[in-house]
Parts: C-alpha cells; sequence; structure tokens
C-alpha cells in the first residue's frame, strides 16, 4: 500500500495514531490498551513512575519494541512486519536516549553525517553543512571533530538530539533525556530542547523535568501500570488532579 | 559577594620520587623482599655469565662445513648460517626467491599501509589489497599462469611458508569468522544451527587431527578426478580452524557492545548490513584485539605442526638439517634455539603491532 493511499484515509492531522496498542514481555502486560493521538507539531510530556511504560511506549513508535496487539501509524505509515516499513518509519522518527548512544569510534561530524550519507543517501560535502548547521544550534561547532568520549555529558546529549535532527525527522522521541546527567549540564540540554519546541517540532519526551512540562508541553500524559491514566494541559494536570494517583506522584517528585 | 579561588598545586614530596626511593619502595621494602631480590640477583649472576661465553664469545662463527666448529664450549653457528636458506625457504629454487621476498615485501608493505593512509584509502584500498594477497602470492609463488618458471608446491617450504601459510588464513579466516559469529546470534534457525555446527567442530577438535583429515579425508569430498594440492587442503584446514576460534572471539567481541549501539543505529534507519559494519564491526574489533591478536599467534605457531604431514615448514626443515650426514652430532640446540628466536620475535613483532592498533582504535580518552 503506497504512503499516499494510507495518508487518505487518516484524513485529519493527527501524525501518530495509536490504537489499543498492547504489549507483553512474556506474560508480564507491560502496555495495556494504549489510546493516543498525536497531532503534528504537538509537544508531550510523558511521566509516571519507574516501570509504568513510558519509555516502551515511545520505543514502540519507532518499533525498537514489539507490539503484539493494536495499531499504530505513523505520518501515514502503518506499522506492521515488514523490514522496509519500518525503515520506513524510522527515518521520519527521531530519537534521543538516556545514555546518549553516540557512536564512540567516530568523531562527532562523522556521528551526524552517519545517517544523511548512508540511509539518505545525500553527498559527503551536503551531508557536513547540515551537519555543522546544527552543531551550531546546538552551540558546540567547536567539538566538531573530537570523539564523544572526549566531550561531557551534557555536550554528548546535545551531539545526540543534532543527530537526530540531521536526518531532518517529523517527530522526536526523547527518552529520559537528562536523567544520566549531573545536575549542572541539564540546564543545557532543556534548553535546547525548549528552543526545539518552540520551532514546532512535534516532541514526545518522556522526563521528571517538571519545569520543561509546564513550560512548553501542549499535553502531559500520566501512565502508570502500563495504562495511560490521564491526559491534560499542564495546568490541569499540576493544579487539578483527578486521581489519587497522579495527586500521590504529584506530591512525591515536587515535594523533595 | 566573596571571590572563590582554588588553592595553588604543590610539587610532590621530595622523598616519594627519585630511584633510590623506587629501590626501597619495591626492592627492600621488608626483610623478606630483600632477601628475594637477592637470591634473584644471585641466580641471574650465575646463569648468565655462561650462556652469554656459549652464546657468543666461545661461539663458532665462521664457516661453511661441520669441520669449522672448533671450539667445543661455544654454539655452533656455521650449521645455522650453512642452512640458513633452507630454514627460510625450503627448497625453493635460489634464482627464484625474490618471487618469495616479494610476497614478504608485499605482506608488510599492506600492513604498513595500513596504519599511515587515512581511513578511507584504507577502507578502499589496503583492506581490499589485503584479501586479495593470498590469491596474489598463490600465483606469483607457483608463476605457471604468469609466465614466470612454474615452481611446484614441493619445493615451497622454510620459515617464509610458515609466515605466507599464516598470513593467508588469517586473511580468509577473518571475514568468515565474522560470518560465523553473525550466523550464531542470528534470529534464522537454520542459519544458527549451522554455524554453532561450524564453530564447535572446528573449535574442538585438535588440530593434529584436522591437519590429518585435511590431508587424508578432504580429497574424499573433492569430486572424483580433481586432484587438489596438498598446500591448498592445508590453508583451508587452518581457515577453518582458525575461524572457528576466532568467531568465538568475535561473539565474545558483539556482546560487549552496549545494546544502546544497536538502538541507536536503528533508530537512524541504518539497514541491517549497515548496522553491523559501520557501527558493530569497528566496535567488536575494538574491543576483541587482544584475543585476535592472541589466535593469530597461536595459529602462526601452530604452523610448525605442518611437518607432521610432510611439508617443509621451518621446523621440519630443520630436522631434515639435524639428520644430514654432513652435520651429524649434535646441533640440535643451535637449530630448535635459532626456530624458537626467529619464531619469538615474530610474535613479539605481533604483539607490538596489537598494541598499537589498539591505541589507535581507542577513541574513549579515558585514563
Amino acid at each position: 500500500m503506497s504512503i499516499e493511499h494510507e495518508q487518505s484515509i487518516e484524513s485529519n492531522d493527527d501524525i501518530i495514531v495509536i490504537k489499543d496498542l498492547n504489549k507483553w514481555y512474556g506474560d508480564f502486560h507491560v502496555l495495556k490498551d494504549i489510546n493516543l493521538r498525536v497531532k503534528k507539531g504537538e509537544r508531550i510530556v510523558i511521566c509516571g513512575p519507574s516501570g509504568s511504560g513510558k519509555s516502551t511506549m515511545i520505543r514502540c513508535i519507532n518499533r525498537l519494541e514489539e507490539f503484539q496487539r493494536g495499531s499504530l501509524i505513523v505520518n501515514g505509515v502503518e506499522m506492521i512486519e515488514d523490514v522496509k516499513n519500518i525503515e520506513a518509519i524510522r527515518r521520519e522518527v527521531g530519537m534521543v536516549f538516556q545514555h546518549f548512544n553516540l557512536f564512540p569510534h567516530l568523531t562527532i561530524l562523522e556521528n551526524l553525517t552517519l545517517g544523511p550519507i548512508w540511509v539518505q543517501k545525500k553527498p559527503k560535502k551536503e551531508a557536513e553543512a547540515t551537519a555543522m548547521k546544527y552543531l551550531e544550534r546546538v552551540k558546540i561547532p567547536d567539538q566538531a571533530l573530537k570523539f564523544p568520549g572526549q566531550l561531557s555529558g551534557g555536550q554528548q546529549q546535545r551531539v545526540a538530539i543534532a543527530r537526530s535532527l540531521c536526518m531532518n525527522p517529523e517527530i522526536m522521541l526523547f527518552d529520559e533525556p537528562t536523567s544520566a546527567l549531573d545536575p549542572e549540564m541539564i540546564k543545557e540540554v532543556l534548553d535546547v530542547m525548549v528552543e526545539l519546541a518552540e520551532e514546532g517540532m512535534t516532541m514526545l519526551c518522556v522526563t521528571h523535568e517538571m519545569g520543561f512540562a509546564k513550560k512548553v508541553a501542549d499535553r502531559v500524559i500520566f501512565m502508570d501500570a502500563g495504562e495511560i491514566v490521564e491526559q491534560n494541559t499542564p495546568e490541569e494536570i499540576f493544579q487539578n488532579p483527578q486521581t489519587d494517583r497522579l495527586q500521590l506522584f504529584l506530591s512525591q517528585i515536587l515535594d523533595h | 559577594m566573596k571571590e572563590f579561588k582554588p588553592l595553588p598545586a604543590q610539587p610532590a614530596p621530595n622523598d616519594t620520587i627519585g630511584p633510590i626511593h623506587w629501590m626501597k619502595e619495591n626492592l627492600f621494602s621488608s626483610p623478606v623482599n630483600t632477601i628475594v631480590t637477592l637470591a634473584i640477583i644471585a641466580f641471574f649472576a650465575t646463569v648468565i655469565p655462561p650462556l652469554v661465553d656459549w652464546l657468543f664469545i666461545s661461539a663458532n662463527w665462521v664457516g661453511n662445513t661441520q669441520s669449522a666448529c672448533t671450539n667445543e664450549n661455544g654454539a655452533c653457528w656455521v650449521f645455522v648460517i650453512a642452512w640458513s636458506k633452507q630454514f627460510f625457504y625450503g627448497s625453493y629454487p635460489v634464482e627464484e626467491i625474490w618471487r618469495v621476498n616479494l610476497c614478504l615485501i608485499g605482506l608488510v608493505a599492506i600492513i604498513i599501509a595500513s596504519f599511515k593512509l587515512n581511513k578511507d584509502l584504507r577502507n578502499k584500498i589496503a583492506i581490499p589489497l589485503f584479501l586479495l594477497l593470498p590469491f596474489i602470492s598463490i600465483l606469483f609463488l607457483d608463476g605457471s599462469w604468469i609466465g614466470l618458471e612454474y615452481v611446484s608446491t614441493d619445493y615451497w617450504g622454510g620459515f617464509t611458508l610458515n609466515v605466507l601459510l599464516a598470513a593467508a588464513s588469517i586473511i580468509v579466516a577473518f571475514p568468515l569468522s565474522f560470518l560465523w559469529a553473525l550466523g550464531r546470534r542470528s534470529d534464522m534457525p537454520f542459519i544458527r544451527s549451522v554455524s554453532i555446527v561450524l564453530i564447535e567442530f572446528f573449535r574442538g577438535v585438535p588440530v593434529l587431527a584436522l591437519f590429518f583429515m585435511g590431508s587424508v579425508m578432504l580429497p574424499l569430498f573433492f569430486p572424483e578426478g580433481t586432484n587438489v594440492d596438498k598446500l591448498v587442503r592445508v590453508w583451508i584446514v587452518l581457515t577453518l580452524f582458525m575461524s572457528g576460534y576466532m568467531a568465538e572471539v568475535f561473539r565474545g567481541g558483539f556482546q560487549a557492545v552496549p545494546k544502546g549501539q544497536y538502538e541507536a543505529a536503528d533508530s537512524l534507519g541504518l539497514n541491517f548490513w549497515q548496522k553491523t559494519l559501520l557501527i558493530i564491526l569497528p566496535q567488536v574489533i575494538k574491543i576483541s584485539m587482544p584475543n585476535i591478536l592472541a589466535t593469530f599467534v597461536m595459529l602462526f605457531k601452530n604452523t610448525t605442526f605442518l611437518l607432521i604431514i610432510g611439508i617443509f615448514e621451518m621446523l621440519s626443515t630443520t630436522q631434515t638439517a639435524l639428520t644430514n650426514s654432513n652435520w651429524l652430532g649434535g646441533h640440535s640446540t643451535e637449530g630448535y634455539l635459532f626456530v624458537a628466536v626467529v619464531f619469538w620475535i615474530c610474535c613479539f613483532s605481533m604483539s607490538m603491532i596489537s598494541n598499537s592498533i589498539e591505541r589507535k582504535l581507542d577513541t574513549s580518552h579515558k585514563n
């Protein structure tokens, strides 16, 4: 089925449509009937206690995790068991990991140009120019020829963000991007993410940074035990939680 | 507000540095340590002077025949010198030896080139040349296909044969073992089982048994009428043996690459082979380098086992020389010592090369 044809089925402007998604690890039911629609340009923050399935859910979106039941449509392409299909979706979705996952044997510049050169078949010169543009955006163009091991955690995470942006994605997924960072470096990464959000990138962000959620999120999703418990605007979520579970969670993360 | 100024760094106290302090600390720190130190010094003092005398001072260096070894208290290096052509080149015709040398120079040149060239040229020129080298060498050494004088493999021999055979096996085994290791990790049951059987067979059977199988059993599998050269069969056996070991070395390397590297490659949309060759392989090689080298050294030394099936590599040439009627009478110490030293020099250089590759590959910049 062609991509154009599928887009005509999804007549609205939802860029991600998740319907009745279920996932098991063996017998363990990690995601239960997840339904989620994300509009183009929407900024979503996903929070919840550890083990609630929030990382697993966003990892399903670029098929780093398989799911057993339900359907998932990303930018008009339905996720099915097909290598070409999965690779097509991954080209549209950028991902930033908790532990950066830069390629340690390549320089920063090579980390950034690898995808454009090998996946998008861009000429090397063009890929390098794009890479330098994004390195300037994350404010570390002077580190281009260094190796990841020579950079601080905050710098590495900014490189990881730039690496995803070089692929020109429609959607950016962030999986706890600041959890492995020293307190002094969290801000420099969040600043880059705020900037990105202000430019209208569609973002799904698993994070415990509630300040970030308040500042940029259009919607906050609270998950627990593999379910979406509550979703609303940041104001409503923080001022007016509807469930006792969310109330408890908020009191625990905000009062320390 | 008060300004924070870090304290200036001070030099280390004087009595904790310098050679005298080092000796006090390491050689004479306690009575037991002092006794051990003195005992070892005494041991070397009694052993080394006579050894040096036998090896060098009283040794016989000049002459062509056994009768030139007049000093009974010294080594007879005349034996080694007189046989050196056989030790290094076997029975290869003297006027054609340049061909063997050319192959060796080619090998060394490619190794040096892969160090000196930048990444692009290395991947595009040095690595393909490396893979072609065994086949080019065979063309040259044999000669009949390229208009040189034909030299049958019966005449190939000596230390250069050990080197070229080991190099040829390593070069072919490298990609093969990587594929086996990949196969062993594959999700596809058929590929996985075939890989496991191959790896475990060639790792589990002693190399000597494999050599006998290669020279006796392997011909049974070739179509009738074809006569595959003994040396080629040995090459195949060595390659497969090496691949079994290397595949396991690579598997360890695969397991040590963090899962996040695979996920990052996946999330960029790289396909399987791009991910494997661009992201995983370089890291696997870096992690496995010490073990890869240990396997190389093992294989290189194992080429001396070929004397069992009558291939004139260096050790069997030495044995032939020792039983030659003109040289009877106990030169075995000199002969075997020479073989040992030559092999040791080569293996030690391989260690040095491996160390420098490790340093070159180390981009972590951690102390």
